[in-house]
């Protein structure tokens, strides 16, 4: 088999001689794409096995990676990427499955949740069928369980339960000795998703204590309050786990902080796919200023919170990009000189010479890039 | 060139940009499948000629093999390698196809070429003194250049060129006349230089050393097998790239008409600078639609099998602005620039006698 060729440091470097790229063994793809998409060497492919319907807005995808694919750990998200009108779009879910499925079936699962005017999830839900392929990247996140039993505690809100059913899977699998509590929030019983995986996993596995709540289903909204944390035993031994929409993480952020529980006992994953707001310290800030894109020769000049990729978009320019929300580095170059201010964490940049993600950079005066 | 004023540049730079707009608009599946079938084309003509190569001692097979990897050179040079680095696909976000990255199968390496064609040559088409690729500093082809004795062999230099066309072109930002006039020193060319021989060694070692060894009881006919691709790719892109600028009718621009230059001005001399040439969809594909090379030189980065549906609204804007339109068939826009390298070979009085005498 092609995939079996040893990779040695010899062989590539005669691959780089032969084909003139960086990863030779990608040169033959476009013929092994036509035999069988899944030899493809460029990048990891996965092809669709089955699609269940979770809620009406959420599928999960069971997927069936190359062989030669990582592995992973629970919690841990991935990118993918698929091909779009022409254009190939990446972008990062977590998986919903445990290592042990991938161990023993080669498969792996991802639950994905319909974004109003989402174009890569909505794609997803529209064209993607059985045996179809797309790029599955390796798995990265630290949003992972304790090595020892301890008690846990998981808030998710709607499709942020991804991760903790793989989370909730491994514990049940490798029989994770501790008390477990997952505080589910959901709008109405409709959109629970992996129902029958829940219920299935709360009798097979006596640690788990399950509490679904519906937010939208009475006049009043039923949000997160304090009894519902009071109502974990041992809260402060506890490792409490949180994903979920960004009202959901702050308001829990804030509660757990009040009963006690430390900072450094809380885990919170990224969960949100739109820029999160910039936090107040950063809005007050002048945003904006004049770009130079040094290797285009071109000058833009933006206002407001306009990242460099889109500037340079805008600009007509086509940089390199992934994800657009600061994962996946594919649009990382060189930044001359300026400050830039990262939308993520809302903290500016050095002001020399350096390494920025094009799509969560904002400029903070005049900056010079190197595309 | 033709005058036009402040105004009509504006609009003629409108009416453009327009028809820009609309194919960029328009981009999408249709056009990544176009490239990735070139491509898929490209890897088995290389994999089939590389394959055959050894059973060269048939002459037949010998020739086939032969032609397959010289068209595979020509493809991926001219419709892939080329197009790409012109980021004509940067949109398609795939990193094998992106400009600033993609390293072609010749001599040249990628940066030299990003840097002497895509920005010099693109920005400064046809301004003598600025665009080198204009006669490539070996050749006069008009009369902005003074007339040298050696100029009356530069027939012979045209063919050496034509032959070694990729070394000529990997050693093109050397600039050598310019160090040999001391404008530059040759001590600020090391860089380049490595970079060059890095390239350079690796495309020798590559056809000349590695296949032809590999096949050891062979090596004599592989060895002759890949010169002949080589040979094949460098008369052909030596000639294609020939036609679009050197025709009779491509003209030349000073460079201080040139100076800080509106859009539409650029746009004029792209038009008037550049050159056709007719055929069928085979040399469409085999020039990399550089037989469209006036539409690749005011859209050098939309993607190249574009330009037959561009070239009509193109044609409908120099009709309503008078420009010429430069086309014909191949055979008669290379016949202008055989003509043209011999006519400027000769010193200008005897040229404008020639001239003057009736056909």
């Amino acid at each position: 088999m092609l995939a079996r060729i040893p990779q040695t440091r010899a062989l590539h470097w005669l691959g780089k001689q032969l084909f003139n790229r960086t990863d030779p063994a990608a040169f033959f793809d476009p013929l092994l794409e036509t035999v069988d998409p899944m030899l493809v060497q460029g990048q990891t492919l996965a092809r669709v096995e089955q699609i269940v319907q979770e809620t009406a807005d959420t599928r999960t995808f069971v997927l069936k990676p190359a062989a030669r694919w990582a592995g992973f750990q629970a919690g841990q998200h991935v990118n993918i990427c698929v091909e779009i009108n022409g254009v190939l779009r990446t972008r990062t879910f977590s998986l919903s499955s445990s290592p042990e499925l991938w161990a023993k079936q080669g498969l792996v699962t991802l639950t994905i949740k319909r974004l109003p005017g989402g174009l890569v999830t909505n794609w997803l839900h529209d064209n993607l069928r059985d045996g179809q392929v797309l790029g599955l990247g390796a798995a990265f996140g630290d949003f992972l369980l304790p090595e020892t039993a301890q008690p846990v505690l998981f808030i998710a809100g709607g499709s942020g339960i991804t991760p903790v059913l793989s989370h909730l899977e491994t514990m049940a699998a490798q029989d994770f000795r501790a008390p477990v509590t997952l505080l589910y929030f959901v709008r109405t019983q409709q959109d629970i998703i992996a129902s029958e995986r829940l219920h299935a996993l709360e009798r097979r596995y006596t640690a788990l204590t399950l509490k679904i709540i519906q937010t939208d289903e009475s006049d009043k909204p039923r949000y997160l309050k304090s009894q519902d944390l009071e109502a974990v035993p041992g809260l402060k031994a506890r490792q409490v786990f949180l994903c979920g929409p960004m009202g959901l993480m702050d308001l829990a952020n804030k509660q757990l902080h009040e009963h006690g529980v430390r900072e450094t006992d809380i885990h919170s994953t990224f969960f949100s796919t739109v820029a999160p707001a910039l936090n107040a310290d950063l809005a007050n800030q002048a945003l904006g200023g004049k770009v130079q894109f040094g290797k285009s020769n071109l000058q833009a000049s933006s206002e407001g919170d306009a990242s460099l990729l889109e500037i340079a978009e805008a600009s007509g320019l086509s940089p390199r990009h992934g994800c657009r929300m600061g994962i996946c580095h594919q649009c990382s170059c060189r930044k001359t000189s300026g400050t830039v201010v990262n939308r993520l964490t809302g903290k500016a940049s050095g002001p020399g010479e350096e390494s920025v993600q094009l799509c969560i950079s904002i400029p903070h005066g005049p900056v010079s890039i190197e595309i | 060139m033709k005058q036009m004023t402040e105004n009509q540049l504006q609009e003629l730079a409108q009416d453009l940009n327009s028809i820009r707009d609309e194919i960029v608009a328009d981009l999408g599946e249709r056009d990544a499948n176009y490239i990735r079938r070139v491509i898929r084309l490209h890897r088995a003509l290389e994999v089939g000629g590389r394959v055959m190569m050894p059973f060269g001692f048939i002459p037949p097979v010998f020739v086939a093999a032969t032609v397959s990897l010289g068209l595979s050179k020509i493809i991926e040079n001219m419709e892939i390698g080329h197009n790409v680095m012109h980021g004509q696909y940067d949109w398609m976000n795939d990193p094998s196809l992106h400009s600033q990255s993609y390293e072609w199968d010749t001599a040249c390496s990628s940066d030299s070429w990003r840097r002497t064609h895509n920005y010099e040559h693109h920005t400064y088409t046809n301004i003598i003194g600025k665009d080198r690729d204009y006669g490539y500093a070996l050749l006069r082809l008009s009369d902005d250049e003074k007339w040298h004795p050696a100029h009356s062999l530069q027939f012979l230099s045209y063919i050496m060129l034509s032959v070694f066309f990729q070394w000529g072109v990997s050693l093109h930002e050397l600039e050598f006349e310019r160090v040999r006039r001391g404008e530059i020193r040759m001590r600020d060319k090391i860089p380049f230089l490595k970079d060059t021989l890095r390239k350079g060694g690796r495309q020798v070692f590559k056809d000349y050393v590695f296949f032809p060894l590999i096949t050891f009881p062979v090596a004599p006919i592989v060895l002759a097998g890949n010169l002949g691709a080589n040979l094949m790719r460098n008369l052909w892109s030596s000639t294609v790239i020939f036609c679009g600028h050197f025709t009779e009718d491509a003209e030349t621009f000073d460079e201080k008409d040139c100076e800080n230059e509106s859009k539409g001005h650029w746009y004029l001399r792209q038009l008037t600078g550049s050159s056709n040439f007719t055929g069928n969809k085979l040399m469409h594909l085999l020039s990399g639609h550089l037989s469209y090379q006036v539409e690749h030189h005011i859209f050098p980065d939309l993607p190249a099998h574009r330009y037959p549906e561009v070239s009509e609204k193109v044609q409908e804007v120099c009709r309503k602005y008078g420009i010429h339109y430069n086309t014909g068939s191949f055979r008669h826009q290379y016949g202008t620039v055989v003509k043209r390298i011999l006519k400027y070979s000769l010193p200008d009085r005897l040229r404008m006698r020639l001239e003057s005498q009736p056909a």
